[in-house]
């Protein structure tokens, strides 16, 4: 599949409809285009002056972890299907670390938690959605997903630091917040895999793995 | 290794692009010379392939201190020439580096095989094609018990369902092993949770489909994990609602209504695809048993009522778990007298 990324991004210009400024048209579209043989012998022939930037080297492209994040906390804006092109897991690498970070705030030191519920939700919504597709879906697609949309969780964890969520306002928030959650990233799977009338049955278990989430951070 | 490369194989992996480029070294880098095939070519075992040139002139000396030893004895020289067959040095030699590459190649390539076959999981595929209606109306329909028990009742062969409803359950039970404060000792509580309710869905399934061939009923094993799936949903509401509602007597009217519904929609079905009044018997009788069982087990096992029946047995006066002081005044005074008389008497 990043193969066909790979060749859209040679077209000059892939243009997220919702990106103002000028497009950006590096090497930066296929993170692991940066490693094959082909371009690394361009770049390890030449001097250190014309080696591409570190971020770029990596993948990382901020820019884009903002536009993506931006989308999830729209949540009645429209999702561009184009989004799921770049699997990029930077983002959601940094949303988990910082809903740990912020739990450990609260007093709770639960990283291993955070990151086997991550995995393990990941991989039953990885099967689960090329079981209810037409066309699959690739397993860093769906962790990119899953983890951009776990923002609106790291607000509720560190609503946790300071007030205690177990009463009825509690309660609304939390239900809210996974509402919230579970209903932008189905919106995003929806839209990139054209499960159109399907919105709900995506949601549901995308609620679960919340829930999950929103259950460390309550208790 | 590049410069070495034959002249076959060069333009092929050096100018191919991001996908075959990678795939492209692994094969062609495994022998430094002979073109990049992977059959082993047993003409070039005889000239210097993969010893170097100072390998070379050691050859030679050794073979001519064979030569001297054979007037000597020869059982010394035969065990030297095993491992050094034609200059190969054994294992160590190109020979065995081409057989391993080969062994690993044809592993990787069964192995592959082996799971695109068993691991497919494209045919459960079929039995996730639902739509949000058709969900809602088989959740509802799971508490209506059939009224016609003559004609074989319809079940819908669908796993989304079931499975969303186990989940659900896994989640309420997580929920309420929170609230109460359950601590579990071997394992973790997610572990623990999902081991009880996938344990319950397939296992029980999996018994009743067994009883089912036993009595000669009607029914598949798909169909039978989705009814008992679909039972799993009177479940859910009881606990849902028991578990953050805590009245003893309100569980027990949902254990007996909602569970009851769910329980007899199952039977009814199971009972309308059953010939026979003693496979009837059983079938049923044994669902029955197993599915308000385990709604009863599920909620004295994860909830705080546990403490609450502890408080009941040991009477108000005692509060549960707390020490009390032993008085033994009679015990240590008999202790007393009968030391002194003992030593009285020995006196």
């Amino acid at each position: 599949r990043h193969y066909g990324g790979y060749e859209y991004a040679q077209q000059g210009g892939f243009v997220p409809p919702d990106m103002v400024q000028q497009p950006y048209t590096g090497q930066i579209y296929q993170p692991t285009q940066s490693y094959s043989a082909a371009s690394a012998q361009s770049f390890y022939g030449s001097s250190f002056e014309d080696e591409p930037p570190l971020l770029e080297e990596l993948g990382i492209n901020f820019d884009h972890i903002w536009q993506k994040t931006l989308t999830v906390l729209h949540p009645l804006k429209v999702a561009d299907g184009s989004i799921m092109n770049e699997t990029d897991l930077a983002g959601p690498m940094v949303f988990c670390l910082a809903f740990g970070a912020t739990l450990l705030l609260a007093g709770k030191i639960q990283f291993g938690y955070v990151y086997g519920i991550s995995a393990i939700g990941c991989l039953g919504m990885f099967c689960l959605l090329n079981l209810m597709s037409v066309t699959g879906v690739s397993f860093g697609c769906v962790a990119s997903v899953l983890g951009y949309c776990l923002l609106p969780m790291i607000l509720l964890s560190s609503f946790a630091i300071v007030f205690s969520l177990q009463g009825m306002m509690g309660i609304i928030l939390t239900a809210g917040i996974i509402g919230w959650c579970s209903f932008s990233a189905s919106k995003i799977f929806i839209s990139a895999l054209a499960m159109e009338g399907q919105q709900l049955l995506v949601a549901y278990p995308c609620a679960l793995l919340y829930g999950v989430f929103a259950l460390i951070s309550i208790f | 290794l590049r410069g070495q490369r034959a002249g076959g194989a060069g333009p092929g992996a050096a100018a191919a692009g991001p996908g075959p480029g990678p795939a492209g070294a692994d094969t062609v880098s495994a022998p430094a010379q002979g073109g990049g095939s992977a059959v082993i070519d047993m003409e070039n075992m005889d000239d210097t392939s993969g010893s170097s040139f100072e390998d070379m002139g050691e050859m030679h000396q050794r073979m001519k201190e064979e030569e001297e030893e054979e007037a000597e004895g020869e059982a010394g020289a035969g065990e030297e020439e095993d491992g050094e067959f034609l200059g190969m040095k054994g294992l160590r030699g190109q020979l065995g580096r081409q057989v391993a590459d080969q062994m690993w190649q044809v592993g990787k390539r069964q192995a592959s095989r082996a799971f695109s076959l068993y691991a497919n999981i494209d045919i459960l595929r079929p039995y996730f094609d639902v739509e949000p209606v058709q969900v809602r109306a088989r959740l509802l329909e799971s508490m209506i018990p059939v009224k016609m028990i003559n004609f074989p009742q319809k079940i819908a062969g669908e796993l989304y369902g079931p499975l969303m409803l186990v989940f659900t359950l896994v989640a309420i039970l997580l929920h309420g092993m929170k609230t109460s404060d359950t601590i579990i000792r071997e394992g973790t509580l997610m572990g623990t949770a999902i081991g009880t309710c996938f344990g319950y869905w397939l296992g029980v399934s999996s018994f009743m489909y067994f009883l089912a061939y036993l009595c000669n009923a009607q029914i598949t094993m798909v169909q039978m994990l989705s009814l008992l799936g679909y039972g799993l949903f009177g479940h859910c509401i009881t606990l849902f609602v028991t578990y953050n509602i805590h009245f003893h007597s309100l569980f027990y009217i949902f254990w007996l209504v909602v569970g009851g519904l769910s329980t007899l929609r199952m039977v009814a079905v199971l009972v309308s695809r059953t010939v026979g009044h003693t496979q009837r018997l059983i079938l049923c009788g044994t669902l029955a048993a197993l599915h308000m069982l385990f709604l009863l087990y599920l909620h004295f096992a994860y909830h705080k009522v546990v403490e609450g029946i502890l408080d009941t047995l040991e009477g108000p006066n005692m509060p549960p778990f707390q020490r009390v002081a032993r008085d033994i005044p009679v015990v240590s005074n008999a202790i007393l007298n009968t030391t002194a008389k003992a030593i009285a008497l020995t006196l």
